[in-house]
């Protein structure tokens, strides 16, 4: 698991403060394979960007090509 | 009563400003190696905006795992609540999966590893005690 990620930490509280009952908790394990899928999300989402703006032939990723991939990725997770 | 409402909302909102800081930063470093990696550039906003629906998509992931623990009758949400969340896509499914059993393994040596540690201690302290060598108060 090299290179940047969601450390363990954040992806409690951000999950905390969503929770309806203050007695949910995460399983350590749970913890860091939802840091990996929020991993995966982002990195989708920057992919797909890049891919749409190489496919457009523009040099910058920008939200004209991240809207265009948006509608799929949401489908997807 | 009303002032403690409205200074409550307001530590809300400034711990809610804090994650989405954090999380803006973890999805800048993870753009910043796709744009290495695909020798191409993220504009600001696009960053600022993967990060706002990264937080958001947090909201529905965490309500979906809730939810999954308590149909489950558990209230500690594991990883079989995360398999669930990841369902959409074939592709992401078998990913997840298999990252599962990659975290399970290495948390299992990582045990494995502990367990020596402590064996190899006591049993060094047990041959210096043999050796009639003074120990260490403890």
């Amino acid at each position: 698991m090299e290179g940047a990620g969601f450390r363990k930490e954040l992806v409690s509280k951000l999950l905390r403060l969503h929770f309806r009952d203050g007695g949910t908790r995460v399983s350590g394990d749970a913890l860091q394979l939802m840091a990996e899928l929020l991993k995966i999300f982002v990195t989708e989402a920057a992919v797909r960007g890049a891919r749409q703006a190489q496919a457009e032939d523009v040099a910058l990723v920008g939200v004209d090509q991240l809207e265009k991939v948006l509608p799929q990725l949401l489908l997807d997770f | 009563m009303e002032e403690e409402e409205e200074a409550e909302e307001q530590q809300r909102f400034s711990y809610q400003q804090r994650l989405k800081a954090a999380v803006h930063y973890t999805v800048g470093c993870l753009c910043e190696e796709v744009a290495s990696d695909k020798e191409i550039q993220f504009s600001k906003q696009t960053i600022a905006a993967i990060s706002e629906m990264t937080f958001r998509q947090c909201e529905n992931f965490a309500k979906d795992l809730e939810m999954f623990a308590r149909h489950a009758k558990r209230s500690t949400v594991n990883t079989e609540d995360v398999k669930l969340l990841a369902r959409r896509s074939n592709s992401l499914l078998k990913y997840i999966t298999e990252k599962n059993e990659e975290i399970a393994q290495l948390n299992l040596e990582r045990k494995a590893k502990k367990k020596k540690k402590s064996e190899d201690r006591n049993k060094n302290s047990r041959e210096s005690a043999e050796d009639g060598e003074v120990e260490n108060e403890n």
